[in-house]
Parts: C-alpha cells; sequence; structure tokens
C-alpha cells in the first residue's frame, strides 16, 4: 500500500471517527433538495422506468442511468461549499 | 494509525485538492444511490406514479406563475368591491363590511348585545330621571308607575332568593316583610334620582348626620362616607370649635347676627376664652358646606344630639344649652353643618 492509499485511508477513517462525514453527508442532501435536484433527477428516473417497463427495472438499471447524470446535475454553489468543508476538515487534521 | 506518519502538510494543494474532490464524489455517489433506492423501492411498491394523472388534469391544475395572480390563478381583491344585499334589511352592503353588519342586523354575536344592553342602560337612565319629577304620590303608589315599577323591580333583583344573606335579614326582622329593610336602604343608597324633597326632616337629619349625604352629578347616586368620629384628629383647646364657627357664621351672616363679635375671629387659632369646657374641636373647615349654610336656624340645633359636635355657629348662650356632656373630641365639622342646611329647607 502506498503511503497516498494509507494517508487516504486514515484521513477517511477519522472522518467518519468525528462524524464529519455524516454531517457533510445531511448538508449535501439538504441542500439538494432545496435545489431542486432531488425532483429532476426523479423525473429522470420515470423516463427510464417508462423505458425500460415498470416489472423490468432493478436498482443496477437505475444506478447506471442515474449517477452520471446526477453528478452532472449538482449546483456549482453546492459543490463549492462542500469542498470547502472538506478542506477546512484537512486542514484541520493536518495541524494536529 | 497516528497522523505523523502520514505528514498532510507535507502535501502540496493540489494533492489535497484531489483528495477533496475525492471525499466529495463520495458523497454524491452516495446521495445518488440513496435516491435510487428510494425510486426502486416504489416502483416496486407500486406507488410511484401514483401523483400522476391524465394530461388534462395536469393542466388543469396547473401552477399558476403570472402576476397579480396567486398560484391558483385566483384575483387578490376581487370581491372586495362587490356589494352583497343583507337578506334581513334589505340593503346593499359592501362585502367587506358585510359580516359585521349581519352580526348586528341580526342581533348576534357578542358586540350586538354589548350594544345593546349599553343602549338600555342609558335609556334607563334617561327614564329615571324623568321619573323623579313625579309627584311624591306616583312614587309611593306601589300599584303602578312607571318608576315606582321600575324601583320595585329593581328591589326585587336586589334579593337574590339563593343568596344567604335573605334568610338572615329575615331572621332580625322576626318575620317583618324583608323587602321593607331593603325598600329604606334603597331610598338612601341606591337610588338614581334621590331628591332630599321626599325625604322627611327627622330622617333627613338622621341621614346626614352619620353620612355625607353629597349626590354625585354622573351616578345621581349619593355620597354614603361616614361623617362619624375620626380618632385621628387631636383636640387642642376648648375654645378652638367655637371660634371657629363663629368664624364661619360671621362669614355667611352679612347682616350680622348679634351673638357673633368680629373679635372673636381674631382668637380662632388661639385656644383661650371660652365658658364651655366641653367645646370640641375640628381641625378641618369644609369651607364649601359652610359657606351655603345661610340662615341657619340656631333653636333648632339644640335639639340636636347628632354625633358631630354641637356648635359651629352657635351663639355662647346656646352653648351650654346644647349641653355636650360626655361628647367625643374628636368629631368632623361637616356633620352638623349638614344638617343645617337642610333644615333651613325644609
Amino acid at each position: 500500500m502506498s503511503k497516498e492509499t494509507q494517508m487516504r485511508a486514515a484521513v477517511n477513517q477519522k472522518l467518519v471517527e468525528m462524524g464529519e462525514r455524516e454531517r457533510l453527508k445531511e448538508l449535501l442532501r439538504a441542500k439538494l433538495v432545496e435545489c431542486g435536484w432531488r425532483d429532476e433527477l426523479k423525473a429522470h428516473c420515470k423516463d427510464v422506468i417508462k423505458g425500460k417497463g415498470l416489472e423490468h427495472v432493478t436498482v443496477e438499471d437505475l444506478v447506471t442511468e442515474v449517477t452520471p447524470k446526477g453528478r452532472a446535475l449538482v449546483p456549482d454553489s453546492v459543490k463549492k461549499e462542500l469542498l470547502q468543508r472538506i478542506c477546512a476538515f484537512l486542514a484541520q487534521q493536518s495541524t494536529l | 494509525m497516528k497522523m505523523e506518519d502520514m505528514s498532510l502538510s507535507g502535501l502540496d494543494n493540489t494533492k489535497l485538492e484531489a483528495l477533496a474532490q475525492d471525499i466529495y464524489s463520495d458523497l454524491v455517489e452516495d446521495a445518488c444511490l440513496g435516491l435510487c433506492f428510494d425510486v426502486h423501492r416504489s416502483v416496486k411498491q407500486g406507488y410511484f406514479f401514483l401523483d400522476d394523472t391524465d394530461q388534462e388534469s395536469m393542466k388543469e391544475f396547473e401552477i399558476v406563475d403570472q402576476p397579480g395572480v396567486d398560484i391558483f390563478g385566483q384575483v387578490f381583491n376581487q370581491w372586495k368591491n362587490k356589494e352583497c344585499v343583507c337578506p334581513n334589511c334589505n340593503r346593499s352592503i359592501a362585502a367587506s363590511r358585510f359580516a359585521p353588519h349581519l352580526e348586528k342586523c341580526m342581533g348576534m354575536g357578542r358586540n350586538s348585545s354589548r350594544i345593546a344592553n349599553r343602549r338600555i342602560a342609558s335609556s334607563n337612565n334617561l327614564n329615571k330621571s324623568e321619573s323623579d319629577q313625579e309627584d311624591n304620590d306616583d312614587i309611593n303608589d306601589n300599584d303602578w308607575s312607571y318608576g315606582s315599577e321600575k324601583k320595585a323591580k329593581k328591589r326585587r333583583s336586589e334579593k337574590n332568593p339563593n343568596s344567604p344573606r335573605r334568610s338572615k335579614s329575615l331572621k332580625h326582622k322576626n318575620g317583618e316583610f324583608s323587602s321593607s329593610v331593603s325598600t329604606d336602604i334603597y331610598k338612601y343608597n341606591y337610588n338614581t334620582g334621590i331628591s332630599y324633597e321626599t325625604l322627611g326632616p327627622e330622617e333627613l337629619r338622621s341621614l346626614l348626620t352619620t353620612q355625607c349625604g353629597v349626590v354625585s352629578e354622573h351616578t345621581k347616586k349619593m355620597c354614603t362616607r361616614s361623617t362619624l368620629p375620626e380618632p385621628e384628629l387631636v383636640m387642642e383647646s376648648d375654645g378652638y370649635d367655637v371660634s371657629d364657627g363663629q368664624v364661619l357664621m360671621s362669614r355667611l351672616h352679612w347682616d350680622g347676627s348679634s351673638d357673633i363679635s368680629p373679635s372673636d375671629s381674631a382668637s380662632s387659632k388661639a385656644s383661650t376664652t371660652n365658658s364651655d369646657p366641653k367645646r370640641t374641636k375640628k381641625k378641618k373647615k369644609p369651607s364649601s358646606l359652610s359657606l351655603t349654610a345661610v340662615g341657619v336656624d340656631r333653636g333648632e340645633r339644640e335639639d340636636r344630639g347628632g354625633s358631630g359636635s354641637g356648635g359651629v355657629g352657635c351663639s355662647s348662650s346656646s352653648q351650654s344649652a346644647l349641653g355636650l356632656p360626655g361628647r367625643k373630641k374628636k368629631p368632623k365639622l361637616p356633620a352638623p353643618l349638614a344638617p343645617s342646611i337642610y333644615d333651613d329647607l325644609n
């Protein structure tokens, strides 16, 4: 395992341990609902399901269809804020 | 794993940023997955398409986004300027004033009863002041007259049939009709148009020696403040009282009385020169009352054994005649004066 990978793992672990990950997750979810991202993506899901047929839709289908679109649809402001918070956390960690 | 092993500070910014990006994309993917699971579940449970209806209805209930109109497409104060016809009085009323008008018109609702009661009360007051001018006969006649009917009604309404006081008064009077007691009280205390002319001289005297008797203009009620002696008054001298009285009388009598000498006024504050040791002294001088006591009849005052001290305006000759043995030393001035006013009137 490279040092970097190790480091990443450690950081992730720290993130979870301190509860920061959960907080970030909640923050992101709230922001996405607020900006209408969720509804947009849901409408897209509808199309996919109508295309695939109601009975035969699987989770994997949905995931493969929806995730790339979802990533693209996140507004810039939300993205920036999340990144800011993560960087702050990392900076905090490096000083400890 | 200790943080010293991974020197984050050693990493340059780009790497830090890359790290942050990775963490961020992980979070976004989590969110997307969450949505997918939700949708898949709703599809399989069969409620995913429930909020959809046919295209026609969708168009009908679409959210409206025009200025001046709410999201349902309704205008805000569309009915404000319209007029409605009141079913009760058949008048045309503005829509915004319709509800309060209906409340008053039909006589329902809190305010309308309040207003009605006020109107009745004020019309009662007017009627009662009119009835004062009726003859004494009318008032005393209990068979029927407008004024007495009202008074009779009031008398009855005073005594609550369920109150314990009713039995008390019956006990005291030994079977005497209890309302007679209230009649007397009513006459003196509760009337809304008391006239001193209706009371006899003896009644007046007894009334006014114990109570103030001033009739209020607003409520037409008689002041029931007690004129009995106050404990805090201190007696300075024997002669003070007479001198005061003489000063007052000198003010009142323009023609001058032979009994009062003006020189006595100088000694009003001094405490000397009085033959009557039993003279009582009052500190206060209600000049308003005294100024109206014109033509005091001193002869009658001798008969009075009232609670007030004797002696305002008494001549020295009548002082001893008054004979106030055991008189309390702290009387109030109004008491002797008040009866004198009304003695004269009678």
